[in-house]
């Protein structure tokens, strides 16, 4: 599995892992990635299966995809993590959490609802007319402010860079991740079981995860820190670089 | 389940990449005219310059206004991001040397503006970049001048001066197969008549200087990433794929994946060569690109009644525009240029060198000047001013003959500029 920055991880080192959404990959977080290695943390964020630099088969499941980061987790040694998940990673996030809460330190969730149910008709795109469930999934992606631009990275232009990243996705990827969000079950169960310090980061213009739909998830986490970030849609880390990683701060 | 609806050009053009100010409320863009940028902190200023933050550190490198006009030709572009430089020229040479080192080699097209000529045939061999000249509607001749350490071809959307069309979606199909990027010059048609990205090229820059201002009174330059291009697809792409000693050892591809390139293009050329843009320019490149779309449909609609009028002129030997059919692109334009081919074309005077200075020196709304794609209607002379070292056979070679005019037509009313013509033509011409 592919992750960055490609160094080699210090034995017993506690190391933050990243774990991109649907369709993405480890450029997503560049910014913190880079305030935590300047930090002198270890940070690896990584390429799932099938996804960016990664080879190997797709995992059709969250659990599957969890028991890989765990395994890569193994494979170096490292039994100890904190995790940060974007909306499909916030899942794998969770489920690494309840599943080996005493491996997870910290973890924050952004972007995330349970359950993430995905649209029959966007999935049926997905399958079918994938440029199609990427325009859904870029436009939805974004708070309607967003889509006018003004981004906080200078001469950017947000939704199409999205975009762009969508479509560089292997063939299948898009159908198979937002599957693997809409079959997660037990979601508010295994929060229940998490021992981990828990964050959630919500965008108050989320149109693919909408606040009202983590409620549920948030009252299932023992006192768990939410920030809502007004205005953001789902995409935070692009349209709210600094609020996010303030808050990541905080949390890891 | 939202329907995607992606905001359509003309609306783009008005508000792509601003909000109204958060501080103050102010509905145009404010003119941020400050050579740099407070840090509330010096953690914070470690960050934004370790690019762990977003924000803005010197004008040379950003600035909050030139950000919105990099926005917003983004959006009308289709690209992901774009930079500001202090000229088109300017624009063009952070275009080629962002992934063109010393050794490597470009294919450009024959037809080019003459600036770009210049810096590609005499200026760029000093730093160790050739470029072989080609006619770009021959394909084979692309392919057999691709050598080992081609790296970009390049072509103008409307050639200079014969309006060629550039086959984009066959010169980047050639481009694609031999893992190298297609860079356009899209002045003369700006995203409302064309976009480049969606038929095919990676790289897009503007002379600002023309339509996108319109109002001809700045220098300026836009170079537009279309983050399509696969960098680490070859090895030939080492400033992108490799990591930059001379800013915090980055990989470009790995940190940015499809912004690899635009990143680049700011962290070193914008930041070495230093070819920026005022914010008072981009200003004013704003202010133009606001009614883009309504100034270049009235280009194109006086643009096509002057060349029926001079078409049908007994002094006119001949005019050059690919929506007649006897222009070589003809079909081509048909298919990729539908709204137009531009407001900039040429046209033959029956007589000599004289009667093109006569005819010049009888206009009265055309304006005698080197430049296109003001609002106003311009004119000049080849022959006698931008090409007047060369020989005539030379001349010839570049379709171009004593009696040449080239008129980029402006958006005055019609009627007007037909009669300043028809003057000029009869007096120029009279025995
Ligand atoms: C087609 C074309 N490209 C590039 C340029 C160079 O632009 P600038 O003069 O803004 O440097 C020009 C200027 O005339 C032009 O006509």
């Amino acid at each position: 599995m592919f992750y960055f920055p490609t160094i080699k991880l210090k034995k017993n080192s506690e190391p933050i892992v990243f774990i991109h959404g649907t369709g993405m990959d480890h450029s997503v977080w560049t910014l913190p990635v880079r305030y935590f290695s300047r930090k002198k943390r270890d940070v690896l964020s990584i390429d799932l299966p099938g996804h960016g630099k990664s080879s190997g088969k797709l995992i059709s499941s969250i659990s599957g995809f969890s028991d890989q980061v765990f395994q890569l987790l193994d494979n170096n040694s490292i039994k100890k993590c904190s995790i940060v998940g974007h909306s499909m990673g916030s899942l794998i996030a969770l489920e690494m959490a309840s599943s080996q809460p005493h491996r997870i330190k910290a973890m924050s969730l952004i972007g995330t609802a349970f359950p993430m149910q995905v649209n029959d008709q966007l999935l049926q795109f997905a399958k079918s007319d994938v440029q199609k469930a990427i325009d859904i999934l870029t436009f939805m992606g974004y708070s309607n402010q967003a889509r006018i631009g003004r981004n906080k990275n200078p001469g950017m232009w947000m939704t199409e860079s999205t975009r762009r990243l969508m479509q560089r996705s292997n063939k299948g990827v898009i159908y198979n991740d937002l599957l693997a969000c809409s079959n997660f079950k037990g979601g508010l169960e295994k929060a229940k079981k998490v021992t981990a310090k828990v964050q959630l980061i919500l965008g108050s213009n989320d149109f693919l995860t909408p606040t009202r739909k983590a409620v549920d998830l948030i009252d299932s986490f023992k006192n768990p820190d939410v920030k809502e970030i007004v205005n953001s849609g789902h995409t935070l880390m692009v349209e709210d670089p600094n609020k996010v990683l303030d808050y990541l701060i905080e949390a890891l | 389940m939202k329907k995607p609806k992606d905001l359509k050009p003309s609306t783009l053009s008005l508000h792509a990449g601003q909000r109204p100010d958060s501080d103050f409320g102010a509905r145009a863009t404010p003119i941020y005219q400050s050579s740099s940028f407070v840090f509330p902190d010096t953690e914070t200023a470690a960050g934004i310059f370790n690019v762990e933050r977003a924000g803005h550190v010197y004008s040379r490198i950003t600035n909050p206004t030139n950000a919105v006009l990099e926005e917003r030709i983004s959006a009308l572009e289709g690209g992901i991001g774009a930079i500001t430089t202090a000229s088109g020229q300017a624009a063009l040479v952070l275009a080629i040397t962002t992934i063109l080192e010393k050794g490597s080699h470009l294919i450009a097209s024959k037809s080019l503006y003459g600036g770009s000529h210049n810096l590609l045939e005499y200026t760029l061999p000093r730093f160790g970049i050739d470029t072989t000249f080609v006619d770009l509607r021959k394909t084979n001749d692309i392919k057999k001048n691709l050598k080992k350490n081609t790296k970009l071809i390049f072509g103008e959307t409307l050639g200079n001066p014969g309006l060629d069309v550039l086959n984009i979606p066959k010169v980047s199909k050639i481009a694609h197969d031999n893992n190298i990027p297609l860079l356009v010059d899209s002045t003369f048609t700006t995203p409302y008549l064309m976009q480049p990205l969606s038929l095919g090229a990676d790289l897009i820059f503007h002379s600002a200087t023309k339509f996108l201002s319109g109002h001809g009174v700045v220098i300026g330059g836009l170079l537009v990433d279309g983050g399509k291009f696969d960098w680490g697809s070859s090895a030939k792409f080492k400033t992108l794929t490799e990591p930059y000693e001379g800013f915090h050892d980055m990989n470009f591809v790995d940190e940015y994946g499809p912004a690899a390139y635009i990143n680049r293009a700011r962290k070193e050329g914008a930041r070495d060569f230093g070819a920026c843009m005022s914010p008072h320019t981009a200003f004013l490149v704003l202010q133009g690109i606001e009614t883009l779309s309504l100034r270049m449909e009235r280009h194109i609609q006086n643009t096509r009644s002057i060349v029926d009028f001079l078409d049908s002129h007994q002094s006119v030997k001949s005019v050059c525009y690919p929506e007649l059919d006897n222009h070589p692109d003809h079909k081509l334009a048909k298919d990729i240029l539908p709204k137009g081919c531009g407001a900039v074309f040429t046209f033959q005077l029956e007589g000599n060198k004289e009667t093109g200075k006569k005819f010049i020196e009888q206009l009265n709304l055309f304006s005698h000047l080197a430049n296109v794609g003001d609002a106003k209607s311009l004119v000049i002379h080849p022959a006698s001013t931008t090409h007047h070292r060369m020989s005539n056979d030379a001349l010839k070679k570049a379709g171009i003959t004593e009696s040449t005019i080239r008129l980029s037509v402006g958006i005055e009313d019609c009627d007007d500029l037909i009669e300043d013509l028809d003057e000029a033509l009869t007096y120029s011409t009279r025995k």
